[in-house]
């Protein structure tokens, strides 16, 4: 170093400059609004430091592609290559509604769409919670790991909005992996199987329900437990191991009824969706509680 | 006062981190905040800064108190933390700017202030390389610049120099120094690095296990400890013994110290210099030069371990 450092720093913004009009405008009255230019602020530094870690990108690309995309067109092409089966063992179980709409169309297309349009959901469900788990866990303790969230609790950044973005920047590419993975399965599906479907068979309204509403709901619920766990946690790998505890069972049910709630009624699609989504919420907002600065900093 | 501190008390589970501390620091002072590892420096940073709070005691940082107006502390204090605290995955000016985003300070404001910095801090040509590669210095001078960003009011450092190379370590130094001297800004600064801590502190605090050992101005607390003024006399050899004996009757002179090449001769005032060296030549003997060894931080600092009774491991920070 050359010992040239300069002490000149304030002639663009003085203190009184940086401390007075921000000042009055976030002036605590009652409950503080959040901060949306702080949040942003926040959402894009990670966003910034994300797209560079291979760690990060090459997960999200490739996971949700080979559940999403890659497994079901294989099964399809599979489905559409074989002999059809013989399905009436399966579809005694079904409910009698869907027992009559597979009664309705052709053999050759039954086992299609039976797999592609019910049996491979749950896929849709795991995606977001994966991804949004895996966001989630290194939101703090990723911070911790880094030793960086020292350096943020000393700026003047109210801590619900620091929690906000990173909820928010585990939701959104979360949110944004699995419409876009969706996308392209249903491309996809309808590709592979239009030589016996002959039409486009996804997505039907239960799945626009599945991917618009539940699927939110799920990544939401995932992100409620890890936040909580990253905060807790000193490093990405033990929020990762403590929060898979929680997240594990809420897979495997998640695996167990998404086919179930496809054969249903739709608004039992909502009905389960809003269950979620209350659960999450209260997840999230009882995490936003117990985050203070105090008891993050007593952490690091 | 930029700080007042009364009775601060923190604990962490059962061990207390700071226990009753009490200080005032005026505007445009350097605080040389001692000990070791574990003393509470850390904690106090934080309580300070409205990022923990006390279990009891008051604290007012720059007028406010930190419990109830943390933001608006933070937002006119800068902090070096021990560890630089930049994100690797970031370049440099990434680091600086986001940190200016985050002080709502104006985008073109910004953006100008962080090119001035990296110059000031000689690390513009590694503006836009990301912090993964940087050395420890270099991560130092970034993080140095983002503390003073928004040209802060109060200055937190926590082991600024930590990992620097002696130039850089005396850049950093000078930069204390002028930026309290000039600026007006009062500086905390936690170090183990005395030498440097004693050339540029007005205060020191010694702390222990959460407590306030010492507090005042080195010069005050070294008076207060060693009445007089060491000088050493470099006589082109030992001191023999009659002329030892001849200065130590000196009404003033307090005492004699013999040394390979001459003595350390302790006198009441500085102004008794002249007299003593006129008295040796006119004994005769030579003088060949003088050097006044006046007790600073670095001495009180130990003087207060010894008597805390923490010898052994100041003998482990000194090393």
């Amino acid at each position: 170093m050359t010992a040239t450092i300069d002490t000149r720093v304030g002639v663009l913004v003085g203190p009184a400059a940086a401390s007075s009009a921000p000042e009055a405008q976030r002036a605590p009255t009652g409950t503080p609004k959040l901060d949306w230019t702080v949040i942003r602020s926040l959402i894009a530094k990670d966003a910034s430091a994300a797209r560079r870690s291979k760690a990060v990108v090459i997960p999200m690309l490739i996971v949700p592609f080979v559940l999403l995309v890659g497994l079901p067109t294989g099964i399809g092409l599979f489905a559409r290559s074989s002999s059809p089966p013989d399905l009436s063992g399966v579809f005694e179980h079904l409910p009698s509604a869907m027992r009559a709409e597979f009664a309705a169309i052709a053999p050759n297309q039954r086992l299609i769409e039976l797999v592609l349009g019910y049996l491979v959901a749950p896929l849709f469900l795991i995606v977001p919670m994966m991804i949004s788990s895996a966001l989630a866990a290194d939101t703090f303790a990723g911070e911790k790991e880094r030793r960086t969230l020292e350096s943020l609790l000393h700026l003047p950044v109210e801590v619900r909005d620091l929690y906000v973005a990173k909820v928010l920047f585990a939701f959104i590419p979360t949110v944004a992996a699995s419409w876009i993975g969706f996308t392209l399965f249903a491309i996809s599906a309808n590709a592979v199987a239009w030589p016996v479907m002959g039409r486009i068979f996804v997505p039907t309204w239960r799945w626009v329900g599945l991917i618009g509403f539940m699927a939110p709901a799920v990544a939401a619920l995932g992100l409620g437990v890890m936040v909580r766990v990253s905060a807790r946690a000193r490093t990405t790998q033990e929020a990762n191991q403590l929060g898979g505890a929680v997240i594990m069972p809420l897979i495997l049910a998640s695996v167990g009824q998404t086919t179930s709630l496809l054969m249903m009624e739709p608004y039992w699609i909502f009905i389960a969706g809003g269950v979620v989504w209350v659960l999450a919420l209260v997840l999230i907002r009882g995490g936003m509680k117990r985050f203070t600065r105090d008891r993050v900093a007593s952490r690091l | 006062m930029a700080i007042s501190c009364e009775n601060v008390t923190r604990s962490f589970g059962d061990g207390l981190a700071v226990d009753g501390l009490t200080f005032d620091v005026p505007v445009g002072s350097v605080l040389a905040l001692l000990g070791h590892n574990g003393a509470g420096k850390t904690t106090t940073i934080r309580l300070l800064n409205g990022v923990l709070k006390p279990d009891s005691g008051t604290c007012r940082v720059l007028g406010l108190d930190p419990v109830a107006s943390g933001t608006a502390v933070r937002r006119r204090t800068g902090v070096v933390t021990e560890q630089a605290g930049l994100d690797d995955r970031l370049t440099a000016r990434e680091n600086l700017l986001i940190t200016a985003r985050l002080r709502a300070m104006p985008a073109k404001a910004a953006r100008t202030s962080v090119d001035d910095l990296l110059e000031r801090f000689d690390m513009a040509s590694h503006g836009d390389q990301l912090c993964q590669g940087f050395s420890t210095g270099q991560r130092r001078r970034v993080a140095l610049a983002r503390a003073l960003l928004h040209d802060p009011e109060l200055l937190f450092l926590d082991e600024p120099t930590s990992g620097l190379d002696p130039a850089g370590t005396r850049a950093v130094m000078d930069l204390i120094e002028r930026s309290a001297r000039e600026r007006g800004r009062t500086i905390v600064l936690c170090t183990h690095f005395l030498h440097e801590a004693g050339e540029t502190s007005d205060l020191m605090a010694v702390m222990h296990r959460g407590r306030l050992l010492e507090f005042g101005r080195p010069d005050e607390l070294a008076a207060r400890r060693w009445p007089g003024l060491d000088v050493h006399l470099d006589l082109g050899g030992p001191v023999t013994s009659s002329l030892s004996a001849d200065i130590g009757r000196l009404p003033i002179v307090v005492r004699v110290a013999e040394m390979p090449d001459g003595a350390v001769v302790t006198v009441h005032r500085r102004d008794d210099i002249p007299a003593l060296v006129a008295h040796i030549v006119a004994t005769g003997a030579a003088v060949y030069g003088t050097q006044s060894l006046p007790k600073g931080l670095e001495d009180v600092y130990f003087a207060v371990q010894a008597e805390a009774g923490l010898v052994a491991e100041a003998g482990l920070v000194a090393a």
